[in-house]
């Protein structure tokens, strides 16, 4: 492990920092509500509270006799979000966009306002697929200024959600949350808004335009301890740390989000320090001991405390750290954290503890992982015990191993189109939350051709041209991302491939090094595997889970004496 | 001479193999864990049967305490067993069809409680795959040792050996569940002897163990 390893101590601190979790939901229970119809059954995870004062019945508003032959469906129904609105200026490389775009609009069929009442019905009876097909064609017929616009609009919203389409319904509460037409509506679709967060989602529309651009004097706490917490990275981003501690002060010291915060700064913190003090190191600590954090937070944290430590060659308080990382039981762990530790227990000088780890990433479940790193170091552990030819080996393998994507470095390739380096890159970071985007995408676009009897053609097209315009701009954010992340993974290639051969050329002197007359092999050290609390499972190929941070290697030096 | 040469002959690649094989991979790997599942101070509530009378089944309920010096070796300081006994059609028809007295000498041997004490060794502890998704520690144990057996009939005291294995399961720090076959070896009399088999299935209570 080189310096590199800071900045993949902040790297995979900022995955942490990002995609901040939302697990707490705003007791939104005493929010107005539309009355649900009468004889309409309440749904679990419909919101179900009747309302005070709530939005006139649609039979009661009047949904405009004139209004529909003027109103717009792109203005009215389409959610213009940020995400549209940069997809139509990338090239489209779909045809069918294309022509949904030249054809003329379709004109605006007049709705019945009792349309409403019975897609709400629909909706509170669990049909969902009934529900949002009249809900459009309602909201495409109705004013905006009409009271229950914002409220259909989420009702929309919650059905597509309930139906897969979580990007649609997305779309629907994040333009909920920007016009703020309805003030007893915007909690609720900031709630569902947030629950979204937990899954791959379009980190612009919702992260930076709906939460990190809120006027938060309204909100609820909690939601707005959440868009405090948002506006504060989003501050943080751009190098105001003045700014951020604004939003951050606002947060209680209870809260999941502080503690998020609290994390984020350290983050940033180290990003401008050159050598971390102690206390820097303490405040990561503590953080990983905080309970309010989720578990893969406190992890993170956790592995930071490890790394920081590493740099500063306290092993022994790397090993520690090492140890706070919590995994679920049976959970194989992740791959780049066993290297590390095997770095960790080389530099304390236990090899066989090292070698004993590194059988673990020989395991299927890292088989596909990209650790160049760790041929290196095995074949480091087999020379400093004298094992030239195993060594030679080991050293060889990474080659043998990576031989195309180093080939296609050489070449100049477009390294994109190597498996393995765009493997590597998916694995983490921004790239992978953009591919899982990406394929959240496919699927929903695929799950939407199911639909497409029971939401009728006007609804149809228009998710149909918005999961497109989405598709191709989240493609083109992956695209890039990419391109930079395969250039690193390269790069680490290329920086393991050329110690690798200057290792070979050490292990091939020392292969035909003359052994003097005399020469003793150093005596064996006392290594004591198993104590009398231990039980020894010998390994014959076979990975157990619940053994991958237990093997051990039992090797001997088979090096000389200097003096004979 | 020449045998000897033949067979060194057809050794040799085996042995240049394992060889080479040592060359290219040296060392062993073993998982060492720290023991997961330690005993100490063992309370055991347990149901069985004694299934192998012809003339009776008994249902045996049973309550013992074991102490474990060690992770192979414990003393099963004390064991309780009482048995319902349950008459077996036989024994119905040959008291009804045949006259044959309820006083018969093989109708006295029925059980009806015994005590005891047990020496247990642990030889074997293990882990297997539970449908592919959890681990399930266990270990095997043969034990063996000394009862007392009251069986039906006056001044019915009969000393017996025990012998038998058993495999427990472990659930937790704190709990197991035992499956026990052993069998009492009765010295019904001066010359004969009876075997009494007890199948039983218990529940663990485990105190005092360290973490």
């Amino acid at each position: 492990m080189t310096s590199r390893s800071l900045i993949a101590a902040l790297a995979s601190a900022a995955l942490v920092v990002s995609p901040a979790t939302a697990p707490a939901q705003s007791g939104g229970g005493s929010l107005p509500m539309p009355p649900p119809p009468s004889g309409a059954k309440a749904t679990p995870g419909a919101a179900s509270k009747p309302a005070q004062g709530a939005p006139a019945a649609a039979s009661g508003a009047k949904p405009a006799q004139g209004t529909p032959a003027t109103a717009k469906p792109g203005e009215a129904g389409a959610p213009a979000t940020g995400t549209e609105g940069t997809a139509a200026t990338a090239p489209a490389t779909d045809k069918k966009p294309e022509a949904a775009a030249e054809a003329p609009p379709p004109v605006p069929q007049k709705v019945d306002p009792g349309v409403f009442d019975q897609a709400l019905k629909d909706y509170f009876d669990g049909k969902p697929r009934a529900a949002a097909g009249p809900l459009y064609a309602w909201l495409q017929a109705a004013p905006k200024t009409d009271d229950n616009y914002a409220w259909a609009q989420y009702f929309l919203a919650r059905s597509l959600i309930d139906l897969g389409l979580t990007h649609a319904g997305a779309s629907y509460l994040a333009r909920i949350a920007r016009e703020r037409s309805n003030p007893n509506v915007i909690p609720r679709a900031l709630d569902t808004l947030k629950d979204l967060t937990d899954r791959p989602h379009d980190d612009v529309m919702i992260d930076e335009q709906v939460f990190g651009a809120l006027d938060l004097g309204f909100l609820p706490e909690e939601t707005g301890a959440y868009a405090h917490y948002q506006q504060g990275l989003v501050d943080l981003r751009v190098g105001n740390e003045r700014w951020a501690n604004t939003h951050f002060a606002k947060l209680s010291e209870t809260t999941a989000e502080a503690s998020h915060a609290k994390f984020a700064l350290l983050v940033t913190r180290l990003k401008q320090v050159k050598e971390p003090s102690d206390e820097l190191i303490a405040d990561f600590l503590g953080l990983s001991k905080d309970e309010k954090l989720t578990r893969e937070a406190r992890n993170e944290a956790a592995l930071a405390v490890a790394r920081l430590r590493y740099e500063r060659q306290d092993y022994t308080g790397a090993l520690e750290a090492y140890n706070l990382v919590k995994l679920p039981e049976l959970d194989p762990g992740r791959a780049s954290l066993y290297l590390e530790e095997a770095w960790t227990r080389y530099k304390l000088g236990e090899p066989r503890a090292s070698l004993g780890i590194l059988t673990t990433l020989d395991a299927p479940s890292f088989r596909d992982e990209f650790l160049p790193d760790k041929y290196l170091l095995r074949a480091l552990i087999y020379r400093d015990l004298c094992h030239y030819l195993p060594a030679k080996r080991a050293a060889k393998e990474l080659t043998r191993r990576f031989a195309d994507s180093l080939e296609a470095v050489r070449n100049r390739d477009d390294l994109t189109q190597d498996i393995r380096l765009r493997r590597a890159a998916n694995s983490h970071g921004g790239t992978q939350r953009a591919s899982r985007f990406v394929e959240t995408l496919d699927l929903e676009g695929e799950r939407l051709g199911r639909y497409a009897g029971s939401f009728g053609d006007r609804l149809f097209t228009h998710l149909t041209k918005l999961y497109d315009l989405s598709r191709a701009e989240a493609v083109r954010v992956y695209d890039a991302r990419l391109a930079e992340a395969v250039r690193q993974e390269a790069d680490t290639l290329l920086r393991a491939a050329e110690q690798v051969r200057l290792m070979e050329y050490e292990v091939g002197l020392k292969l035909y090094e003359r052994v003097k007359k005399g020469a003793k092999l150093v005596a064996p050290e006392d290594e004591q595997l198993l104590t009398p609390d231990s039980v020894a499972f010998r390994f014959d190929g076979e990975y157990w889970n619940d053994e991958l941070k237990s093997y051990r290697v039992s090797i001997e030096s088979r090096c000389i004496e200097e003096t004979p | 001479m020449r045998y000897a040469l033949l067979i060194l002959l057809f050794l040799a690649p085996g042995l240049a193999r394992a060889q080479a094989e040592a060359l290219e991979n040296p060392g062993a790997v073993s998982a060492i864990q720290e023991r997961q599942y330690r005993m100490n101070h063992e309370l055991y509530l347990g149901v069985g049967v004694l299934p192998a009378d012809a003339f009776y089944k008994g249902l045996t309920g049973s309550v013992s305490y074991t102490y474990h010096f060690s992770d192979t070796f414990a003393w099963q300081v004390g064991r309780g067993t009482y048995s319902y006994n349950i008459q077996t059609s036989l024994r119905r028809q040959l008291e009804r069809d045949f006259d044959v007295a309820p006083t018969a000498s093989a109708f006295e041997d029925q059980v009806q409680w015994m005590v005891g004490s047990d020496l247990v060794w642990s030889p074997l502890y293990g882990k297997t795959a539970v449908l592919n998704s959890s681990v399930l520690h266990f270990e095997a144990f043969l034990l063996g040792g000394g009862t007392v057996v009251k069986i039906d009939r006056q001044d019915g005291f009969r000393p017996a050996i025990n012998l038998g294995l058993g495999v427990r399961m472990f659930s937790g720090k704190t709990l197991s569940f035992r499956l026990d076959v052993t069998n009492n070896v009765v010295f019904a009399g001066a010359s004969r002897i009876i075997n009494v088999p007890v199948v039983q299935l218990g529940t663990a209570f485990n105190f005092g163990a360290t973490e």
